[in-house]
């Protein structure tokens, strides 16, 4: 008990093991500022000789990242955007109400939760297939993946909804609002904060969808920038100063956002994950 | 007219709302999934790929996927994956948000940090595993080495024996941090003044853990547990940015394979076979998750 009185101590052990946890996360930097030859040095060195920026120019244009990015950028904004739409609703009647149905509703949501995308994408393909989805490639993953992320944001984003009191709307209501009113002009506002963040959330998930669109993707112009990754990555990979340079380029505006915003990401999931 | 203000002003605006977001859900998840079944009985092959009346093929494919010889090498990878990557995801998990119950400064901000891991894509997350768990120049075998814990490089991707354990490794590290805030919600639902009351009648911190700690918290880990079965079956993106399933397989699992099966090897049917093999085990634990929060599904 005597650690408890040396809140310090116990602070400089937590940023020990944050250090231990956000390593790989260091190394991808560090190492996309390395040499082709140091990167192969044993034992690896801690902080590049001569940093060198070259990689980032070199995959920027080489591997066609803004192409890439773009689509990432179209995928995750059409992802979010329905996924808002047709979640942000459900989750407030969800929230409304007890009942038997509401009971079911949240049954069905979770289970369809539950399936892995891998399982999904085998008859999404072919289903797509066959009816001519497969031209328009990026609207057929926008489709499959926003199926995949509406139940989490439905389950956060209800928990968002209950924390709204009954009687502000049903003060709105005796005082003559319908309920799409309601709806509208009391409830959406108080609860802007909870859905943007969980549409943060959705929209960062699906920055970095994968399986979707490697499948159903094939023309390279229309591929998101986790398909252009994995063009150079695998068992033997070798360039990994590209390889870092690229991941960096990717994920650090996720990770900006995601640090700016912690507090309330870190908030909204708690209250809603476990419900 | 009506019918049209009950839809702004009345219960048709609920149902509204719902039956927007279930048709849409049926449609891209429920549909699929009735479909995926349907195939895993049929014959599909590039002539009938777009039809959707195919020959019937009965349980041929079923006998088709377990007579493959790699079948039950994949179906153990599968389990040890599933195994390995909850068991250290919990732990580790556990540990850390016990930690990060103790009250002090900046305890918040920091473990909220750790949720880093959890926005990053799976592929990014991968590839810089891949990197550090590489034979010869990885970082993982310097610093093992440094310590004296090995003396020779572990090809942690290449070697048959280990291959499974780097996508293990990795994933552990993938979902630890959920699951310590999943954790440490259950724990701080615990009233403190229990605690107190224990303390005071001598109670050691071990038996504090024993007897109050892990009660109270017995839905909160159902709950982690399976949602870490359900989570660790969804992880796919590790794979491809690791090994590939390779060497010959021996870090193959379940999700990997079907994937490989229609969009490698353009089996559609044996794909959806294995998926629905997988499903079974899928539903099993949606069961037990659904069942230990149902009593705060209500709210």
């Amino acid at each position: 008990m005597n650690m408890v009185k040396r809140p310090w101590a116990w602070f400089g052990f937590a940023l020990f093991f944050a250090a231990i946890y956000l390593f790989p996360l260091y190394w991808m930097y560090v190492t996309s500022l390395k040499s082709q030859s140091e990167i192969f040095a044993s034992p690896p060195t801690f902080w590049p000789n001569a940093p060198d920026f070259g990689a980032y120019p070199y995959v920027w244009f080489q591997r066609h990242m803004p192409a890439y990015l773009w689509n990432s950028l179209v995928i995750a904004s059409g992802v979010t955007a329905l996924t808002v739409f047709f979640g942000t609703g459900c989750a407030y009647v969800l929230a409304r109400y007890r009942s038997l149905w509401v009971d079911i509703g949240l049954f069905t949501i979770l289970m369809l939760q539950v399936l892995p995308a891998s399982v999904m994408v085998t008859p999404l393909f072919v289903a797509f297939n066959q009816l001519g989805l497969l031209n328009l490639p990026r609207t057929a993953v926008i489709l499959g993946a926003s199926a995949k992320a509406m139940p989490f944001f439905v389950v956060l984003t209800r928990a968002a909804f209950m924390s709204v009191p009954r009687e502000l709307e049903e003060a709105a209501l005796v005082d003559g609002n319908s309920r799409l009113g309601a709806f509208v002009s009391i409830v959406l506002p108080l609860v802007r904060n909870g859905v943007l963040v969980c549409a943060i959330l959705t929209f960062m998930t699906a920055f970095g969808e994968y399986i979707y669109s490697k499948s159903i993707i094939q023309d390279a112009d229309l591929q998101p920038a986790s398909v252009g990754l994995q063009a150079f990555l695998g068992p033997n990979s070798k360039d990994w100063n590209s390889i870092m340079a690229y991941s960096a380029i990717y994920v650090t505006p996720i990770l900006a956002i995601f640090v700016l915003l912690q507090r309330r990401i870190v908030s909204g999931l708690t209250s809603g994950a476990l419900k | 007219m009506r019918i049209f203000r009950s839809l702004t002003d009345g219960i048709g605006f609920d149902l509204v709302l719902v039956g927007a977001a279930m048709a849409f859900l049926l449609a891209m998840a429920g549909l699929p999934l009735v479909y995926n079944v349907l195939m895993s009985f049929q014959q599909v092959d590039m002539f009938t790929l777009g039809s959707l009346v195919r020959p019937w093929a009965g349980l041929d494919n079923y006998r088709a996927v377990i007579a493959q010889p790699e079948f039950w090498l994949v179906m153990k990878n599968t389990g040890l994956f599933v195994v390995g990557s909850i068991a250290g995801q919990f732990t580790l998990g556990f540990a850390l948000a016990l930690f990060f119950h103790q009250k002090f400064p900046g305890s918040a901000t920091i473990r909220g940090l750790f949720l880093v891991s959890w926005v990053m894509p799976g592929l990014v997350v991968g590839g810089i595993w891949s990197f550090i768990l590489a034979g010869d120049y990885g970082v993982l075998n310097a610093l093992l080495q440094g310590a004296g814990v090995i003396h020779a490089p572990v090809f942690w991707k290449s070697d048959p024996n280990l291959s499974i354990w780097a996508v293990i490794i990795a994933n552990i590290w993938l979902g630890l941090a959920f699951n310590m805030l999943l954790l440490s919600v259950g724990l701080a639902a615990i009233p403190r003044d229990i605690y107190e009351a224990a303390e005071l009648d001598g109670a050691t911190a071990w038996a504090r853990f024993r007897t109050i700690t892990l009660p109270m918290m017995r839905s909160t880990i159902g709950a982690v547990l399976s949602l870490g079965l359900i989570g660790t079956l969804q992880q796919f993106d590790l794979f491809p940015a690791i090994t590939e399933g390779g060497p010959a397989n021996t870090s193959n699992v379940s999700q990997y394979w079907a994937w490989q099966m229609s969009f490698k090897l353009y089996d559609f049917a044996r794909g959806a076979t294995i998926s629905v093999m997988m499903l079974v085990l899928v539903l099993v634990a949606a069961v037990v998750y659904v069942r230990s929060t149902r009593s705060e599904v209500r709210g």
